[in-house]
């Protein structure tokens, strides 16, 4: 079978799974005797005549008289043609389109960064750890990643806060950019840069390189921490199937060969020491995601996560909705992009 | 008539969870250039293990405490004796793994150049993520770079009129590759030799065909680039370490070499006779039958034309033709580049085809060593006897078997190892180890039989 054609296949399962994800998650909702919709779609500014009436428009054009299996149908209508409804949080009130086009990018930003630290600790460590098996480094990195994986992340986070920001004091530890920086930016209002949303890049693309140097040291502490949370697995699991790789007779075949150790160590071991990982990358990106809501509540930072907890803490229904909505899309995709790409680097994988 | 290889009362044990496995315990064994030579012996009677020791291959649990192999005038195992004899702590994985990291380094230069080994799994030997070309071709990269260098230079030198002398050469001297190599020598093209006659000796074209892609030899040209890259090769036997060792710039840079490498592995898929050779060398290992992983493995062996090779049941996984392609690649090879053989099969029958000696391995000693004619017409030891009546013929039915089991190699028996299944029991054989002993020019046997001293 062609790649594309599994492709293919693979987006056709998206939209089961995404319908189930959000009927239970509608339904539920709804179990608190709260309408989903008018919490949703009644714009929390709006009082008095207006109100009854967009209300009245809602319950027909939601058809919300009829059973909720029904109701769920016309909901959907509308999320497929983008009208998410709305969000009310202390953090931002509006539109939901909007509130994660302001979040989004500053989550896409630690998880990107948090990304490549995982990658740049991680494999050589992982892979460091396997060829010197037991020797003092091994042992040390082997507790080190067991400890920081029975940790839960808050830990993590408080004590890099504690040691890192409030008794070293060498990295800021709430928000996304010293507020004293940008209080004058023609790009910049009411904590919104533009026209990226993210600050680092609005000030790169601005020229301004103050305000660039502090927002990435605003980015370091939460990537970090993300990263520490996740390193810890990966490291495990590639020291393991890097040890089972170089027991394997073509690695003997390998070494037979008068190759250097560096070829046989970072080609013909890591290669195939790093297939497993892939899989295991569809779970960190879940993980990832539930780590940016603890991480960027804990670190006062504008994304996704952030907005997550606020959403839950003042009951918004819209904001609760789209959130979940969203994870559910992108595991979902990560995990059909990463089984695409094993496709790319496993020559056996056929579909 | 020289060695290539000295084995010298060679003990080697594994450690396990469950005990100590001695797999050899002192081996002796003499190889001459250009000698193929046999090892036989039941399954678990440490012939792989003989094999690995002679490269130096062997995991971590393995110790040698004792004895040596001598390589190319070098001591292979001396760093594991040393560690194993010198200290008179326990026996520490991680220190002997260091041992072994020590020796990989060492031995680089002579695997894979001088010596190589053609290992007893073709299905789980080659690498499943890497295409089979550049598995062939990577042990060229790294010893031969300089061949391959003056191959691709050579090509883009040659005018088409070289190409055309060079097969008026070859008709007027009726394939004679001597003269083809002066030939080309003489115009500075030594590159060109080997391509030349691995097309011309093709069997599977017409002669007119086979002319027409000898002629098309020197259409390729190369970029400015490419052959400063090659240039240089060629003068320092080496990349120049700046181009190397600069990240990005060093793959560009090993690109030319590398395929000219797929090139040369294609070349000798062909003459291993792998069909379709040209798309096998871009396929990856699962892609491929067992008997064509074989020679894959074969191929990667071969490649760098090695004094010696050890091949550990090459052809087990093949079936009657192709195992009688390879035994036939052998005897050539042994003819035309003098080069040894270590063949090791538990087939005796296989092993009369190819072999000048015959070694019998048992309990992890070779207790027999004649020339091949020598061991099947006047078998001495009394396990050579079993096996020999063990191989199957046409006219007996009735296969004789060998009585009793293996010895476990834990609790090895005191004296001859064959003891308990030996038919001629004597006293002597429970106390003491046999020596080696010469019966006739060329026959050894370790056996009480034979040495008079019995009483
Ligand atoms: N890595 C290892 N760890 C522990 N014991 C081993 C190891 N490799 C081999 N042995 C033991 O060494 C002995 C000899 O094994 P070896 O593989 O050399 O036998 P063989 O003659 O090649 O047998 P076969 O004909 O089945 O290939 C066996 O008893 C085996 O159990
Ligand atoms: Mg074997």
């Amino acid at each position: 079978m062609k790649l594309w054609v599994y492709i293919v296949r693979r987006l056709l399962l998206f939209i089961p799974t995404l319908i189930g994800l959000t009927f239970i998650v509608f339904v539920l909702s709804h179990s608190g005797g709260t309408n989903l919709v008018l919490a949703e779609y009644v714009n929390p500014r709006l009082t008095g005549e207006a109100r009854t009436l967009l209300i009245q428009k809602l319950t027909e054009e939601f058809h919300l008289n009829q059973p909720i299996y029904i109701q769920y149908f016309y909901w959907l209508y509308q999320i497929m043609q983008g009208n998410w409804g709305y969000t009310n949080t202390p953090i931002f009130s509006g539109s939901v389109v909007t509130a994660i086009e302001l979040f989004l990018p500053n989550t896409a930003m630690i998880a990107a960064v948090a990304s490549i630290l995982i990658w740049v600790i991680g494999v050589p460590l992982g892979v460091y750890s396997a060829v010197n098996r037991d020797s003092a480094t091994d042992q040390v990195v082997r507790v080190g990643s067991f400890s920081l994986y029975a940790m839960p992340i808050y830990l993590i986070a408080v004590a890099l806060i504690l040691a890192v920001g409030v008794y070293l004091k060498i990295l800021p530890f709430a928000g996304v950019v010293n507020p004293l920086l940008v209080s004058n930016l023609s790009w910049y209002h009411n904590g919104i840069s533009y026209p990226t949303h993210i600050i680092l890049i609005d000030a790169i693309l601005h020229n301004n390189w103050q305000v660039a140097w502090n927002a990435f040291l605003h980015l370091l502490l939460p990537s970090l921490t993300l990263a520490l949370a996740t390193v810890a697995s990966i490291i495990r699991i590639l020291r393991a199937s890097m040890l089972e790789v170089l027991d394997q007779d073509y690695i003997r075949l390998a070494w037979s060969k008068g190759i250097s150790a560096k070829l046989v160590y970072n080609l013909h071991a890591r290669r195939n020491a790093l297939l497993p990982l892939l899989t295991l990358f569809g779970l960190t990106v879940a993980f990832l995601l539930g780590g940016a809501v603890v991480i960027e509540t804990v670190f006062s930072y504008p994304g996704i996560g952030y907005w997550t907890t606020q959403a839950l803490l003042n009951n918004d229904v819209g904001g609760i909705m789209a959130s979940t909505l969203l994870f559910g899309l992108i595991l979902v995709s990560a995990n059909l992009i990463l089984d695409i790409a094993y496709a790319f680097v496993d020559p056996r994988i056929r579909y | 008539m020289s060695e290539v290889l000295k084995v010298k009362e060679v003990k080697q044990q594994f450690y396990t969870r469950r005990g100590i496995y001695k797999a050899l315990n002192g081996i002796e064994l003499e190889l001459r250039k250009g000698e193929v030579f046999g090892i036989a012996g039941e399954s678990g009677s440490g012939k792989s293990t003989l094999g690995l020791t002679i490269m130096g291959l062997l995991p971590r649990n393995a110790s040698v405490t004792s004895g040596s192999v001598l390589l190319d005038g070098k001591d292979v195992i001396a760093p594991l004796r040393e560690y194993a004899t010198k200290s008179n702590q326990k026996f520490n994985f991680r220190r002997n793994e260091n041992v072994i990291k020590k020796m990989n380094r060492e031995l680089s230069t002579i695997r894979g150049n001088k010596v190589a080994m053609v290992f007893q799994d073709p299905m789980t030997s080659l690498n499943p993520v890497l295409q089979v070309g550049y598995q062939v071709a990577e042990t060229m990269l790294v010893h031969q770079p300089r061949t391959l260098a003056m191959r691709r230079l050579a090509r883009a030198n040659a005018k088409r009129s070289d190409l055309n002398e060079a097969l008026k050469v070859l008709r007027a001297t009726e394939s004679d590759e001597k003269a083809l190599e002066d030939f080309f020598r003489n115009k500075g093209l030594e590159g060109l030799t080997e391509q030349v006659i691995s097309i011309w000796r093709r069997k599977d074209l017409a002669d007119a065909k086979k002319e027409k892609m000898i002629l098309s030899l020197h259409s390729e040209k190369l970029s400015w680039f490419d052959r400063f890259v090659l240039n240089a090769v060629k003068e320092k036997g080496n990349l120049p370490s700046w181009l190397s060792k600069t990240p990005i710039l060093s793959r560009y840079t090993r690109r030319v070499l590398l395929k000219e490498g797929y090139l040369k592995a294609l070349e000798l898929l062909s003459t291993l006779e792998v069909p379709n050779a040209d798309k096998v060398i871009r396929m990856y290992p699962h892609e491929l039958s067992g008997g064509m992983r074989q020679r894959i493995v074969i191929a990667i062996a071969l490649a760098n034309n090695p004094e010696l090779v050890i091949m550990d049941e090459p052809t087990s996984a093949l079936d009657v033709t192709v195992q009688a392609q390879i035994l036939e690649l052998v005897r050539h090879l042994k003819v035309k580049f003098n080069t040894s053989f270590i063949f090791i099969s538990h087939d005796l029958s296989v092993l009369s085809e190819v072999c000048d000696r015959i070694g019998i391995m048992y309990g992890g000693r070779i207790v027999e060593i004649a020339p091949t004619k020598e061991i099947f017409d006047n078998p001495m030891h009394p396990y050579t006897k079993f096996l020999i009546a063990a191989i199957p013929t046409l006219e007996e039915k009735e296969i004789q078997e060998i009585g009793g089991a293996v010895p476990d190699m834990r609790f090895p028996p005191s004296g001859c190892m064959f003891h308990p299944r030996c038919p001629y029991i004597m006293e002597i054989c429970r106390e003491r180890v046999p020596d080696m002993i010469q019966v006739s020019k060329d026959h050894y046997v370790a056996c009480f039989l034979y040495s008079g001293d019995n009483k």
